[in-house]
């Protein structure tokens, strides 16, 4: 593997400074990686399916997206050796379409409220008015150099080496 | 109704802190919420079975919440019958009341569905749904020997999924002034697993255990750039680095920190803990350190309090509660009065209070709320919701949203709803052409809902 991927490196590494849009892009799929349940791989990497701690998977392997969902957990135990008792068509559609919040607030209608009404979009704290501070992406001690292709700061030249090993451009854990 | 009980359930998107009215007051149940899949042992473990587990390691999790609100439904309802069995509270919930906690801004249709679960699968005689700080004036974590509650108060609620700041008046909450930050411990916990399965071992899998490191070993620092310098000292001279001996399940040894000087077993692996312990913790205080563009807390409560009456605002500053677990981070107060007096009128007194265990005390609060003779009048009752549906509950448990266009809907709910067998019912009071979207495929359902 490594070897194949070198010579890519050795050619950005020239004078390719990366774009701040693709930073902010990176660094939003890094937040979103944060808020995952299994977070265990960056999403990039192509292993472990993005999607596999959102969605049920049926007993078959196959994800069950956007249809009803095939095996419930709600249905597996029966405690005090109780009969499930028959749902009403609100409970069982609720337990069947699971919808993601993105879509849940879309469906809400939030957006569309008068300006005045508070809502949870609205309600996110405004930016600070500090500048951020740079942290070593390595070490984590006061970064005082920025990596001029990928922004990441690093403190010192041990720390840049290996941010250029391991961390420059795409994320390694 | 009178002689049932009255099941609290203070939801968190972590844990379920729940009990019964007069059996478990000062301590709840707390229950994982979460459907968890242990590899080692070769088992699901739904809510409270997690007890049973033996073996702790690459756990899988499914949550039901997202980012704070409550998505899956089916993991929701495995996990609270066995709540409700004889297993933990042993409650015929038809016989029952029920006080619940529901995230800060929920949404309007996430909102119908708790009502639809509550009533419909459960059957309660009666419930009320809030949020965990509007429950807070009626606990102790701001009382006054002698007094009554504040008028004013500001409640943080640093829970697992996000940190809310809360100001409360004369015991409403003011939903033009609450603030959030997109930070809370599940969040620390996935950035101390990324830190250190880059620096140290790969733990990316161990979400368990690392959220135990970071439970015993993280703290909130009151001076970051010192304990940064203390921390490039070489261990031994160096007051902040700990190290944190690995759990061995196979010899059912639990994780814990390595004590000055004691000799360590062949066998036990363990983990450096140097500045990790408190850079951690400090996204709460600068979420910028992982390019989230928020603001910190204490400038939160500072932004809160400013939209807040001018003559009041000075009362806000002296009643700040905390609750939630990311405030039992050692150093957390601390470093928030602080941070907090250097952004008051100098003139102002800042006062925060916390509790011992401020994970639990929105229960402790809830079983107050539920004890005061007035709590019957504060619930919608089966019945009710029989005959209204959630209008009934969006007109009682009135919360953030405005409150105008809803009476002259109610009104034709209440018809539908009074002619058709329950079974009939969201059919026939949706309009037409949004049919679809009770079957989850239509888009777009919920904001045409609400248009009408």
């Amino acid at each position: 593997m490594p070897p194949r991927r070198q010579p890519v490196r050795q050619a950005h590494n020239q004078n390719a400074p990366l774009d701040p849009e693709v930073i902010a892009k990176r660094t939003k799929r890094h937040l979103d990686e944060l808020e995952r349940s299994n977070y265990s791989e960056p999403a990039g990497t192509g292993g472990g399916g993005e999607e596999d701690d959102e969605d049920g998977v049926a007993p078959s392997g196959r994800t069950t997206k956007g249809r009803a969902r095939q095996a419930t957990i709600s249905d597996k135990r029966q405690w005090d050796g109780k009969k499930p008792k028959k749902s009403t068509m609100n409970v069982r559609t609720a337990i069947l379409y699971k919808k993601n919040l993105a879509v849940l607030i879309e469906e809400s209608g939030i957006e569309h409220l008068p300006p005045g009404v508070p809502t949870y979009l609205r309600a996110v704290v405004s930016p600070p008015r500090e500048p951020p501070r740079m942290l070593c992406s390595v070490c984590g001690y006061w970064g005082k150099y920025k990596c001029r292709r990928c922004a990441m700061p690093y403190c010192d030249m041990n720390c840049e080496g290996v941010h250029n090993e391991t961390r420059c451009e795409r994320r390694v854990i | 109704m009178s002689d049932s009980s009255v099941v609290i359930l203070d939801n968190g998107a972590s844990t379920i802190k729940a009990g019964v009215l007069g059996m478990h007051d000062d301590h709840p149940l707390t229950i994982p919420n979460a459907v968890v899949r242990s590899k080692g042992d070769n088992a699901t473990y739904i809510g409270h079975e997690l007890a049973k587990c033996r073996d702790f390691t690459s756990l899988r999790f499914r949550l039901p919440f997202e980012k704070g609100f409550l998505v899956d439904w089916d993991a929701q309802k495995a996990i609270w019958d066995g709540i409700f069995s004889s297993e933990v509270l042993g409650v015929n919930t038809s016989q029952a009341s029920l006080l619940i906690t529901e995230p800060y801004f929920n949404l309007p249709n996430i909102q119908d569905v708790y009502d639809q679960f509550v009533f419909e699968e459960y059957e309660f005689q009666a419930y009320r749904r809030c949020t965990p700080a509007s429950l807070v004036p009626y606990g102790q974590l701001l009382a006054k020997p002698g007094l009554p509650p504040p008028e004013c108060l500001l409640v943080i609620d640093s829970g697992f999924s996000f940190t809310h700041v809360v100001p409360i008046l004369n015991g409403t909450v003011v939903w033009s002034a609450v603030k959030r930050i997109d930070v809370g411990g599940k969040l620390l916990t996935n950035h101390l697993k990324e830190v250190i399965s880059f620096r140290q071992w790969n733990l990316m899998e161990e979400t368990h255990i690392v959220n135990e490191v970071k439970e015993a070993c993280c703290f909130v620092s009151e001076d970051f750039g010192r304990d940064l310098e203390a921390c490039r000292v070489r261990p031994g001279d160096n007051p902040i680095v700990q190290e944190y001996i690995f759990p061995d399940y196979s010899a059912n040894r639990p994780g814990r920190i390595r004590r000055p000087g004691e000799p360590l077993d062949a066998s036990c692996q363990t983990l450096i803990m140097n500045n990790e312990r408190f850079t951690v913790p400090e996204i709460l205080f600068h979420p910028t350190d992982i390019g989230l563009d928020q603001a910190g807390i204490s400038a939160a409560v500072a932004e809160s309090i400013s939209l807040l009456p001018e003559d009041l605002q000075g009362m806000f500053w002296a009643n700040i509660g905390l609750i939630g677990g990311n405030t039992a981070l050692p150093g957390f107060r601390q470093r928030l009065i602080s941070e907090l007096r250097s952004l008051a009128p100098i003139d102002t007194e800042v006062i925060v209070y916390s509790s011992e265990d401020p994970a639990s005390e929105a229960y402790r609060s809830a079983v107050a709320f539920a004890a005061r003779p007035e709590f019957p009048q504060m619930v919608v009752t089966r019945e009710e919701y029989q005959e209204m549906g959630s209008n009934a509950c969006r007109r009682k448990f009135g919360d953030w949203k405005p409150m105008d266009k809803e009476p002259a809907r109610g009104r034709d709910q209440a018809k539908s709803r009074a002619h058709e067998g329950e079974m009939h019912i969201e059919k026939e009071d949706i309009p037409l052409a949004t049919k679809k979207g009770a079957r989850g495929r239509g888009r777009g359902r919920g904001s045409a809902r609400r248009q009408t």
